[in-house]
């Protein structure tokens, strides 16, 4: 009777430990983590275009991990794009634009990688979302096509659990590529062509 | 007899898992650090090394430290927050002359203001294990089961603490910290661990240090 006690609590024990070391994640980043930025929008009117794969994307890194980053992403860039422009709409389709003389941006995913202490043999969990920009102006004349990674890594592994880990180097990641934004979107150089041509030519009429 | 002979082995034992820690100071002037009572400081964390970040239960430990002493602490996150995206690891500024440029714009400026903030203390360093050695096994069969052996590793702390007053975007003291000390597992059925306190050393040596930075007391 005592050894099947044993055998039983050790049964546990074993199912525990091989169920702690399970090597899949199913990460759900959650919304409600981005703080509104601090800058002061451009006067330039944009339509940004979140289609409802963007707002739905869940990135599958590796066949173990999938990560639910689609209302994180559009919160955090909606939030990012408010703080580059004066005049802003947000939309779920291009026929959908009202605004005249804007840009059109819609943003898409191109790749989600991540990795882990077991791959690098570094003591953190790191986490890339490589995004695209699509720029086009009110005519649909494509401006550029703007190539933005963000990158984000957990200060450290210990005791935290896989799915933990990828969601806080997640949320660190989106928040590049908010930071990106800001930083960079004026500095494209086609960005900067057409806002000069747009003030030319509203001098001109 | 016996009493004393393990008595004198335990603190043996228990002296050789102590942390060796020096610290290192360079200020301008001795004179203590102006800080009105609407202002803060807030220490924040250098997270733009590629294979380490500053931990953030390292600087809730300084700051810890830091509010013992009535010194009012603004939490690290909250700030970076606040002032988002301009203190995340990519915009961070690492020198003066960036962080003067930032406060250039206004709105970033009375932000900042607003926090009620007047000195950042940047925190930047790791805590690392050097060298393992010895091996211990642990088995588990019916009714018995113990770990045998005896494991060893190194750990060192290493942090620097950079004071910045936003008054004058100057550079007001910067600290060293070098904690070093080794521990030891003891598998006699049952494991003992015997864990240098490296990372609270270094914890408490620059708190305490970063402390006189600001009050008077000794």
């Amino acid at each position: 009777m005592q050894i099947t006690k044993i055998q039983l609590i050790a049964s546990v024990f074993a199912l525990l430990a091989i169920t702690g070391c399970s090597s899949t994640a199913q990460v759900q980043v959650a919304e409600r983590q981005f703080p509104t930025v601090v800058s002061k929008p451009k006067a330039v009117s944009a339509a940004i275009i979140f289609d409802k794969q963007f707002r739905d994307y869940v990135a599958t890194p590796n066949k173990n991990t999938s990560i639910e980053i689609g209302a994180a992403q559009t919160t955090m860039l909606s939030n990012a794009f408010k703080g580059l422009f004066s005049d802003i709409e947000i939309l779920s389709s291009k026929d959908q634009v009202s605004l005249d003389n804007a840009l059109v941006i819609t943003p898409s995913v191109r790749e989600v990688q991540v990795s882990t202490p077991s791959d690098t043999y570094l003591n953190v969990y790191e986490v890339w979302i490589k995004y695209n920009l699509d720029i086009e102006n009110s005519q649909g004349d494509v401006i550029d096509s703007w190539f933005m990674p963000a990158y984000g890594k957990t200060p450290d592994s210990f005791m935290l659990s896989k799915t933990n880990a990828i969601e806080e180097a997640a949320v660190i990641a989106l928040r590049d590529a908010g930071a990106k934004l800001l930083l960079d979107f004026y500095r494209i150089p086609s960005i900067y062509n057409w806002m000069l041509r747009e003030r030319q030519l509203g001098a001109e009429q | 007899m016996n009493k004393t002979i393990f008595i004198f082995a335990a603190i043996t034992i228990l002296s050789g898992c102590g942390a060796t820690t020096s610290i290192d100071e360079y200020r301008p002037n001795t004179s203590v650090m102006e800080l009105n009572s609407n202002e803060s400081l807030v220490i924040l964390g250098r997270r733009d090394a590629g294979h380490y970040d500053t931990d953030r239960e390292f600087i809730r430990c300084v700051a810890n430290k830091m509010q013992g002493a009535n010194i009012p602490v603004m939490p690290e996150q909250q700030f970076i927050d606040a002032i988002y995206p301009w203190f995340e690891p990519r915009t961070a500024p690492k020198g003066l002359r960036r962080l003067t440029r930032l406060m250039q714009d206004p709105d970033i400026k009375s932000q900042v203001d607003r926090q009620g903030v007047r000195y950042l203390v940047w925190l930047d360093g790791s805590t690392q294990t050097l060298e393992q050695g010895g091996s211990i096994s642990c088995a588990v069969g019916p009714g018995v089961g113990g770990c045998f052996g005896y494991a060893q590793w190194e750990k060192s702390a290493v942090y620097e603490a950079i004071v910045w007053d936003l008054n004058d975007f100057s550079e007001k003291g910067r600290l060293r910290v070098d904690s070093a000390g080794t521990s030891y597992l003891i598998g006699a059925v049952a494991p003992i661990p015997l864990l240098s306190p490296v990372k609270k050393d270094a914890c408490n040596s620059l708190g305490k240090q970063l402390k006189k930075f600001f009050t008077s007391e000794e």
